[in-house]
Protein backbone atom coordinates (compact mmCIF):
# COMPACT_ATOMS: atom_id res chain seq x y z
CA UNK A 1 0.00 0.00 0.00
CA UNK A 2 2.66 2.37 0.85
CA UNK A 3 3.90 2.02 -2.65
CA UNK A 4 0.81 3.52 -3.73
CA UNK A 5 1.64 6.81 -2.12
CA UNK A 6 5.29 7.04 -3.29
CA UNK A 7 4.59 9.16 -6.21
CA UNK A 8 2.33 11.67 -4.38
CA UNK A 9 5.22 11.85 -1.73
CA UNK A 10 7.49 13.35 -3.98
CA UNK A 11 5.35 15.88 -6.05
CA UNK A 12 4.20 17.16 -2.90
CA UNK A 13 7.65 17.44 -1.45
CA UNK A 14 9.52 18.59 -4.23
CA UNK A 15 6.63 20.73 -5.53
CA UNK A 16 6.87 22.89 -2.05
CA UNK A 17 10.84 22.42 -1.94
CA UNK A 18 10.75 24.41 -5.76
CA UNK A 19 7.55 26.57 -4.43
CA UNK A 20 10.43 27.72 -1.42
CA UNK A 21 13.35 27.53 -3.94
CA UNK A 22 10.90 30.36 -5.77
CA UNK A 23 10.19 32.24 -3.44
CA UNK A 24 12.74 32.62 -1.22
CA UNK A 25 14.87 35.88 -1.57
CA UNK A 26 11.54 37.08 -3.14
CA UNK A 27 10.17 37.19 0.44
CA UNK A 28 13.05 37.74 2.38
CA UNK A 29 14.34 40.88 -0.01
CA UNK A 30 11.13 42.24 0.30
CA UNK A 31 11.44 42.95 4.30
CA UNK A 32 15.43 42.71 4.61
CA UNK A 33 17.82 45.36 2.64
CA UNK A 34 19.88 43.79 0.14
CA UNK A 35 23.76 43.53 0.41
CA UNK A 36 25.29 45.75 -2.08
CA UNK A 37 27.51 42.56 -2.96
CA UNK A 38 24.41 40.25 -3.89
CA UNK A 39 22.87 43.17 -5.84
CA UNK A 40 26.02 43.48 -8.03
CA UNK A 41 26.23 39.78 -8.54
CA UNK A 42 22.63 39.31 -9.62
CA UNK A 43 23.04 40.81 -13.40
CA UNK A 44 25.76 37.91 -14.17
CA UNK A 45 22.60 35.21 -13.39
CA UNK A 46 21.06 35.07 -16.44
CA UNK A 47 24.54 34.98 -18.48
CA UNK A 48 26.11 32.68 -16.24
CA UNK A 49 22.87 30.15 -15.48
CA UNK A 50 21.52 30.00 -19.04
CA UNK A 51 25.64 28.75 -20.29
CA UNK A 52 25.52 26.45 -17.90
CA UNK A 53 21.90 25.11 -19.14
CA UNK A 54 22.98 25.50 -22.50
CA UNK A 55 26.57 23.89 -22.97
CA UNK A 56 25.45 20.22 -21.50
CA UNK A 57 22.98 19.77 -24.01
CA UNK A 58 25.12 20.73 -26.55
CA UNK A 59 28.77 19.13 -25.87
CA UNK A 60 27.39 16.15 -24.17
CA UNK A 61 26.69 13.24 -27.29
CA UNK A 62 25.54 11.21 -24.33
CA UNK A 63 25.71 11.64 -20.36
CA UNK A 64 29.14 11.76 -19.47
CA UNK A 65 30.60 11.53 -22.81
CA UNK A 66 32.18 14.61 -24.06
CA UNK A 67 32.05 15.22 -28.27
CA UNK A 68 33.28 18.88 -28.06
CA UNK A 69 34.24 18.82 -32.31
CA UNK A 70 32.86 19.55 -35.02
CA UNK A 71 32.28 15.69 -35.65
CA UNK A 72 29.02 16.18 -33.33
CA UNK A 73 26.11 18.17 -35.50
CA UNK A 74 24.51 19.61 -31.55
CA UNK A 75 27.76 21.59 -31.88
CA UNK A 76 27.57 23.07 -35.72
CA UNK A 77 23.80 23.44 -34.84
CA UNK A 78 24.13 25.74 -31.76
CA UNK A 79 27.37 27.53 -33.03
CA UNK A 80 25.19 28.58 -36.30
CA UNK A 81 21.98 29.38 -33.81
CA UNK A 82 24.46 31.17 -31.95
CA UNK A 83 25.50 33.23 -34.64
CA UNK A 84 21.87 33.78 -35.94
CA UNK A 85 20.60 34.91 -32.29
CA UNK A 86 23.64 37.51 -32.31
CA UNK A 87 23.12 39.43 -35.13
CA UNK A 88 19.17 39.02 -35.14
CA UNK A 89 18.34 38.94 -31.79
CA UNK A 90 15.00 37.10 -33.07
CA UNK A 91 14.61 33.88 -30.89
CA UNK A 92 12.33 32.29 -33.89
CA UNK A 93 14.55 32.52 -36.49
CA UNK A 94 17.13 31.14 -34.06
CA UNK A 95 15.64 28.14 -33.22
CA UNK A 96 14.60 27.29 -36.74
CA UNK A 97 18.22 27.51 -38.23
CA UNK A 98 19.65 25.70 -35.45
CA UNK A 99 17.16 22.29 -35.97
CA UNK A 100 18.02 23.06 -40.14
CA UNK A 101 21.28 23.26 -39.07
CA UNK A 102 21.21 19.87 -36.87
CA UNK A 103 19.31 18.13 -39.50
CA UNK A 104 21.92 18.83 -42.50
CA UNK A 105 24.72 18.01 -40.08
CA UNK A 106 23.37 14.81 -39.06
CA UNK A 107 22.52 13.54 -42.74
CA UNK A 108 25.98 14.99 -43.68
CA UNK A 109 27.10 12.94 -41.12
CA UNK B 1 7.69 34.68 -25.15
CA UNK B 2 6.10 32.78 -27.70
CA UNK B 3 9.33 31.30 -28.97
CA UNK B 4 9.33 30.38 -25.57
CA UNK B 5 6.43 28.62 -25.85
CA UNK B 6 7.15 26.61 -28.58
CA UNK B 7 10.06 25.28 -26.79
CA UNK B 8 8.20 23.85 -23.72
CA UNK B 9 5.99 22.11 -26.12
CA UNK B 10 8.44 18.88 -26.71
CA UNK B 11 10.16 19.32 -23.61
CA UNK B 12 6.54 18.73 -22.29
CA UNK B 13 5.71 15.62 -24.44
CA UNK B 14 9.46 14.35 -23.44
CA UNK B 15 8.08 14.67 -19.79
CA UNK B 16 4.83 13.09 -20.32
CA UNK B 17 6.75 10.41 -22.26
CA UNK B 18 8.77 9.92 -19.47
CA UNK B 19 6.29 9.70 -16.22
CA UNK B 20 3.88 6.98 -18.21
CA UNK B 21 6.94 5.30 -19.10
CA UNK B 22 7.74 5.51 -15.43
CA UNK B 23 4.68 4.21 -14.12
CA UNK B 24 2.83 7.13 -12.91
CA UNK B 25 -1.23 7.48 -12.72
CA UNK B 26 -2.62 10.06 -14.84
CA UNK B 27 -3.49 12.08 -12.07
CA UNK B 28 0.40 11.44 -10.71
CA UNK B 29 1.58 12.63 -13.71
CA UNK B 30 -0.64 15.55 -14.01
CA UNK B 31 0.07 16.25 -10.26
CA UNK B 32 3.48 16.43 -10.92
CA UNK B 33 3.82 18.64 -14.05
CA UNK B 34 1.42 21.51 -12.01
CA UNK B 35 2.84 21.24 -8.75
CA UNK B 36 6.86 20.60 -9.61
CA UNK B 37 6.14 22.86 -12.66
CA UNK B 38 10.11 21.97 -14.08
CA UNK B 39 10.93 19.90 -16.64
CA UNK B 40 14.58 18.80 -15.23
CA UNK B 41 12.91 18.06 -11.72
CA UNK B 42 10.42 16.10 -13.45
CA UNK B 43 12.65 13.92 -15.77
CA UNK B 44 14.88 13.38 -12.87
CA UNK B 45 12.05 12.45 -10.78
CA UNK B 46 10.43 9.90 -13.42
CA UNK B 47 14.35 8.41 -13.77
CA UNK B 48 14.86 8.00 -10.01
CA UNK B 49 11.55 6.17 -9.45
CA UNK B 50 11.05 3.98 -12.75
CA UNK B 51 14.64 2.93 -10.83
CA UNK B 52 12.73 2.35 -7.80
CA UNK B 53 15.46 4.82 -6.17
CA UNK B 54 15.04 5.71 -2.42
CA UNK B 55 12.52 8.59 -1.97
CA UNK B 56 14.60 10.74 -0.18
CA UNK B 57 17.46 10.39 -2.79
CA UNK B 58 14.63 11.06 -5.48
CA UNK B 59 13.55 14.58 -2.79
CA UNK B 60 17.01 15.46 -2.42
CA UNK B 61 18.40 15.39 -6.15
CA UNK B 62 14.89 17.46 -7.60
CA UNK B 63 15.70 19.99 -5.04
CA UNK B 64 19.25 20.21 -5.72
CA UNK B 65 18.82 20.95 -9.69
CA UNK B 66 15.99 23.86 -8.05
CA UNK B 67 18.54 25.04 -6.65
CA UNK B 68 19.05 27.30 -9.64
CA UNK B 69 15.50 29.05 -8.72
CA UNK B 70 17.30 30.64 -5.89
CA UNK B 71 19.13 33.11 -7.87
CA UNK B 72 15.91 33.84 -10.32
CA UNK B 73 14.44 34.98 -6.98
CA UNK B 74 17.31 37.07 -5.67
CA UNK B 75 17.46 38.42 -9.44
CA UNK B 76 13.65 39.23 -9.27
CA UNK B 77 13.59 40.64 -5.81
CA UNK B 78 14.51 43.57 -6.34
CA UNK B 79 11.45 44.24 -8.92
CA UNK B 80 9.14 42.55 -6.78
CA UNK B 81 9.44 44.68 -3.90
CA UNK B 82 7.03 47.03 -4.49
CA UNK B 83 4.28 44.46 -5.05
CA UNK B 84 1.22 43.26 -3.21
CA UNK B 85 2.23 39.84 -1.54
CA UNK B 86 -0.12 37.67 -3.54
CA UNK B 87 1.46 39.36 -6.89
CA UNK B 88 4.80 38.00 -5.57
CA UNK B 89 3.76 34.92 -4.40
CA UNK B 90 1.81 34.04 -7.55
CA UNK B 91 5.21 35.10 -9.49
CA UNK B 92 7.67 32.94 -7.53
CA UNK B 93 5.45 29.96 -7.94
CA UNK B 94 5.53 30.47 -11.98
CA UNK B 95 9.12 30.70 -11.63
CA UNK B 96 10.73 29.03 -14.47
CA UNK B 97 14.21 29.41 -16.81
CA UNK B 98 11.93 30.67 -19.71
CA UNK B 99 10.13 33.07 -16.96
CA UNK B 100 13.36 34.57 -15.41
CA UNK B 101 14.65 34.89 -18.56
CA UNK B 102 11.87 36.92 -20.36
CA UNK B 103 10.76 38.45 -17.30
CA UNK B 104 13.99 40.10 -16.59
CA UNK B 105 15.01 41.19 -19.83
CA UNK B 106 11.25 43.50 -19.56
CA UNK B 107 12.20 44.67 -16.12
CA UNK B 108 15.51 45.80 -17.05
CA UNK B 109 13.94 47.43 -20.44
CA UNK B 110 11.17 49.00 -19.17
CA UNK B 111 11.87 50.54 -16.35
CA UNK B 112 7.92 50.19 -15.15
CA UNK B 113 7.43 47.69 -12.09
CA UNK B 114 4.07 47.38 -13.00
CA UNK B 115 4.40 46.88 -16.29
CA UNK B 116 7.34 44.36 -15.64
CA UNK B 117 5.06 42.00 -13.10
CA UNK B 118 2.18 41.62 -15.02
CA UNK B 119 4.70 40.17 -18.15
CA UNK B 120 5.81 38.32 -15.58
CA UNK B 121 2.77 36.97 -14.57
CA UNK B 122 1.38 36.40 -17.78
CA UNK B 123 4.26 34.94 -19.66
CA UNK B 124 4.13 32.50 -16.24
CA UNK B 125 0.23 31.97 -16.88
CA UNK B 126 0.59 30.75 -20.14
CA UNK B 127 4.08 28.83 -19.72
CA UNK B 128 1.70 26.68 -17.06
CA UNK B 129 -1.04 26.13 -19.29
CA UNK B 130 0.99 25.24 -22.23
CA UNK B 131 3.51 23.02 -20.07
CA UNK B 132 0.38 21.30 -18.71
CA UNK B 133 -1.09 20.53 -22.44
CA UNK B 134 2.40 19.42 -23.50
CA UNK B 135 2.91 17.04 -20.79
CA UNK B 136 -0.60 15.30 -20.93
CA UNK B 137 -0.51 14.85 -24.51
CA UNK B 138 3.18 13.49 -24.23
CA UNK B 139 1.49 10.78 -21.51
CA UNK B 140 -1.78 9.93 -23.36
CA UNK B 141 -0.32 10.00 -26.71
CA UNK B 142 3.21 9.30 -26.61
CA UNK B 143 5.86 10.86 -28.45
CA UNK B 144 4.37 12.22 -31.33
CA UNK B 145 7.38 13.49 -32.86
CA UNK B 146 9.56 10.90 -34.47
CA UNK B 147 12.76 10.53 -32.20
CA UNK B 148 15.26 10.88 -35.51
CA UNK B 149 14.07 15.11 -35.70
CA UNK B 150 15.58 15.00 -32.28
CA UNK B 151 13.44 18.10 -31.50
CA UNK B 152 14.08 17.99 -28.16
CA UNK B 153 17.23 19.86 -29.19
CA UNK B 154 14.48 23.11 -29.47
CA UNK B 155 15.38 23.29 -25.32
CA UNK B 156 18.61 24.53 -25.19
CA UNK B 157 18.38 26.48 -28.75
CA UNK B 158 15.59 28.64 -26.57
CA UNK B 159 18.04 29.31 -23.87
CA UNK B 160 20.47 30.19 -26.37
CA UNK B 161 18.04 32.47 -27.85
CA UNK B 162 17.64 33.64 -24.27
CA UNK B 163 21.69 33.74 -23.46
CA UNK B 164 22.72 35.44 -26.30
CA UNK B 165 20.72 39.27 -25.66
CA UNK B 166 22.18 38.28 -22.04
CA UNK B 167 25.97 38.87 -22.96
CA UNK B 168 25.44 42.39 -22.58
CA UNK B 169 29.23 43.54 -21.74
CA UNK B 170 32.45 41.87 -21.63
CA UNK B 171 32.28 41.16 -17.44
CA UNK B 172 28.89 39.46 -18.31
CA UNK B 173 30.80 37.37 -21.78
CA UNK B 174 33.40 36.56 -18.77
CA UNK B 175 30.50 35.14 -16.47
CA UNK B 176 28.75 32.84 -19.35
CA UNK B 177 32.45 31.61 -20.43
CA UNK B 178 33.27 30.57 -17.17
CA UNK B 179 29.93 29.03 -16.30
CA UNK B 180 30.31 27.19 -19.74
CA UNK B 181 34.08 26.15 -18.91
CA UNK B 182 33.36 24.96 -15.34
CA UNK B 183 29.71 23.22 -15.97
CA UNK B 184 32.17 20.58 -18.47
CA UNK B 185 34.92 20.29 -15.93
CA UNK B 186 32.62 19.42 -13.21
CA UNK B 187 30.40 17.25 -14.72
CA UNK B 188 31.31 14.28 -12.77
CA UNK B 189 29.77 16.14 -9.61
CA UNK B 190 26.51 14.00 -7.87
CA UNK B 191 23.22 14.53 -8.64
CA UNK B 192 23.65 17.39 -11.09
CA UNK B 193 25.16 19.98 -8.84
CA UNK B 194 27.87 20.65 -11.65
CA UNK B 195 25.11 23.16 -12.98
CA UNK B 196 24.33 24.99 -9.71
CA UNK B 197 28.22 25.35 -9.40
CA UNK B 198 28.81 26.80 -12.68
CA UNK B 199 26.55 28.93 -11.99
CA UNK B 200 28.09 30.80 -9.28
CA UNK B 201 31.90 30.13 -10.89
CA UNK B 202 30.32 32.66 -13.63
CA UNK B 203 28.76 35.17 -11.15
CA UNK B 204 32.04 34.85 -9.29
CA UNK B 205 33.87 35.29 -12.46
CA UNK B 206 31.70 37.82 -13.80
CA UNK B 207 32.29 39.98 -10.41
CA UNK B 208 35.74 40.22 -10.51
CA UNK B 209 35.78 40.81 -14.28
CA UNK B 210 34.15 44.11 -13.50
CA UNK B 211 35.78 45.22 -10.29
CA UNK B 212 38.99 44.57 -12.79
CA UNK B 213 37.29 47.08 -15.25
CA UNK B 214 36.37 49.58 -12.18
CA UNK B 215 39.90 49.50 -11.19
CA UNK B 216 42.47 52.67 -12.01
Amino acid sequence: MSASYDWWIVIVVVGLLNYLSRLSFIALFAKVEMPPLVARALRFVPAAMLMAIVVPAVVFSSPGALALSYANPKVVAALAAAAVAWYTRNAVATMTLGMVTLWVAEWMR
Amino acid sequence: MAPSLIGLLPFGLVCGVGAQSAGASPAEALGMSALIFSGAAQILACQLMAAKAPLAVTIVTCFVIGLRFLMYSAAMAPHMKPLPERWRHAVAFLLTDQAFAAAIRRFRDSGDTRNGASYALGTGVLLWATWQVSCTIGYWVGNVIPAAWSLEFVVPLCFLALLVPALEDGPTRIAALAAGIAVVTLDSLPMRLSLICAGLVGIVAGLIAESRRGAP
